[in-house]
């Protein structure tokens, strides 16, 4: 990465953008624009330099637009916060996009809201939010005329809590604006599940399996599931049943899991979308940490080292074989 | 989530189903040579001939627990012995993850195990397919899912769990 950081401000990647399509560096332009759910973006998909002028960086991006990726064939301009650049750097890995046909924009994040999290703090419903206003360190939350200060810890998504990666890992301009973790990272609280009995572990996910009603929403906004098409769908031979039971909800999330082993990078989008609320993170996490453990590998965050199931070592850890 | 009585794995006298996938190389004709060798072992295996260890696919195995066998075995050649150079090494980086990942929810690790033997451990055979078969009696009957009741099924998709 070159020594000299191209900045831009916040009105220079309107131009920026705009010199990138009449430049033809880029086909589309992928950024955030208002929606009509506050505290919320809806992703832009700009064609022409004229549609980046809804444009909007000020605040509430979660989506990782590397998803749309999938679907974008093309020279495509993304902004990408920085744990978005680990997705861009998996799915480079994975072959699944160039690094050439990118123009990638870091933009800085001061770690993102969760509206419901936020309002379970400030004890209201998510619908009577008002505002969320940033003060330095803290939140001033604003709902049924009251005002209420609450901490990052208590407003901010929960993957946003342990960020490691503020800045983009790989970029060709920046954003002006402060690349650090919204809170110190402090290390992940361990999961207390993992040092319970198996029968226990098993009375906990079948009850959150129970509760899937197969709606497909966590495969669907994962930048990492990209087969074209997925085992779910597939009937000859028929590998689940679209029926919500919990047997083959089972199978289609652990199914989900193995097929994004090495290519998840814990955005945590999965879990912010699923209408049941199945903490799907706790098993992705498990799953980024057995990477870590046995084969010493994270995704995203290198360009060069091998896939983990690319490749392998003589002495991988085989304990559990007979 | 409790095993679900009143099936008829209950019985007294139930005896496991086991599926093996057995690498087409050394384990099958290890089990092969087990087999013309006269040395007895359990008979609640079910073999699943495969060309390599690496063709198993996880969902293979979490497609067998739901379909409700009792226990899993996936044998290949050991290490270095592959047919195909490192079929097997690829599958053990597969199964390490899967085994810690069906740990993680709750499937006992005895339920689904892995071996390495070789077409002449016949000896080796025989004590694997028996330990796992004793492994699975201890744990007992899969009742981890209740299978679709499809007489309910044909009224419209209604709870699996009446």
């Amino acid at each position: 990465m070159s020594e000299i950081i191209p900045e831009v401000s916040k009105d220079g990647l309107l131009d920026l953008g705009k010199k990138l399509f009449d430049e033809r560096r880029v086909d589309y332009f992928l950024g955030y624009k208002k929606g009509t759910v506050r505290f919320k973006t809806i992703p832009l998909i700009a064609r022409k330099g004229e549609d980046l002028q809804e444009l909007w960086v000020e605040d509430f991006f979660h989506a990782n637009l590397s998803l749309y990726l999938k679907e974008i064939k093309g020279r495509v301009g993304i902004l990408a916060k920085g744990c978005d650049s680990r997705s861009l750097v998996s799915l480079i890995k994975e072959g699944q996009i160039k690094r050439e046909d990118l123009y990638i924009v870091g933009i800085p994040c001061a770690g993102q809201v969760d509206p419901g999290k936020a309002a379970k703090a400030a004890s209201c419903e998510p619908e009577e939010l008002e505002e969320i206003i940033r003060r330095n360190q803290e939140f001033v939350i604003r709902a049924n005329g009251q005002e209420k200060t609450l901490s990052k810890t208590q407003v901010l998504l929960d993957k946003c809590l342990f960020c490691q990666y503020p800045r983009p890992l790989i970029f060709d301009s920046l954003l002006t604006g402060d690349y650090v973790a919204p809170v110190s990272p402090v290390a992940r609280a361990q999961d207390d599940l993992r040092q319970k009995p198996v029968s226990e572990k098993w009375a906990f996910w079948s009850g959150q399996f129970e509760r899937c009603i197969r709606c497909y929403a966590c495969r669907n906004v994962c930048p990492a599931c990209f087969c074209p098409r997925c085992i779910v769908e597939e009937n000859m031979p028929q590998w689940v049943s679209p029926l919500p039971a919990e047997g083959d909800n089972f199978v289609f999330h652990l199914m989900r899991l193995l097929h994004v082993a090495g290519t998840c990078v814990s955005c945590g989008e999965c879990q912010r979308v699923c209408p049941v609320e199945i903490p799907l993170m706790k098993l992705n996490e498990k799953m980024t940490d057995d990477l870590r453990e046995l084969f010493d590998f994270v995704a995203g965050v290198d360009l060069e080292k091998a896939l983990p199931f690319r490749t392998y070592r003589q002495e991988d850890p085989q304990d559990f074989i007979r | 989530m409790e095993a679900k009585p009143e099936t008829e794995k209950k019985e007294k006298n139930w005896e496991p189903k086991i599926l093996a996938f057995l690498c087409r190389w050394c384990s099958y004709a290890g089990a092969d040579l087990t087999g013309s060798s006269r040395i007895s072992y359990p008979a609640n295996v079910r073999i699943l001939r495969v060309p390599c260890s690496g063709r198993v696919n996880p969902l293979f195995i979490l497609k067998t627990l739901r379909s409700g066998m009792d226990g899993i075995l996936v044998s290949g050649c050991h290490p270095g012995d592959c047919h195909y150079t490192a079929g097997n090494y690829n599958a053990r980086r597969k199964f390490a993850i899967l085994s810690r990942l069906l740990e993680y929810v709750g499937i006992d690790p005895r339920r689904v195990q892995f071996s390495w033997v070789s077409a002449s451990e016949r000896d080796k055979f025989a004590k694997v397919v028996s330990a796992v078969v004793a492994d699975v009696k201890a744990l007992g009957p899969n009742e981890l899912f209740q299978l679709p009741d499809f007489g309910q099924m044909t009224k419209g998709p209604t709870s699996p769990d009446p």
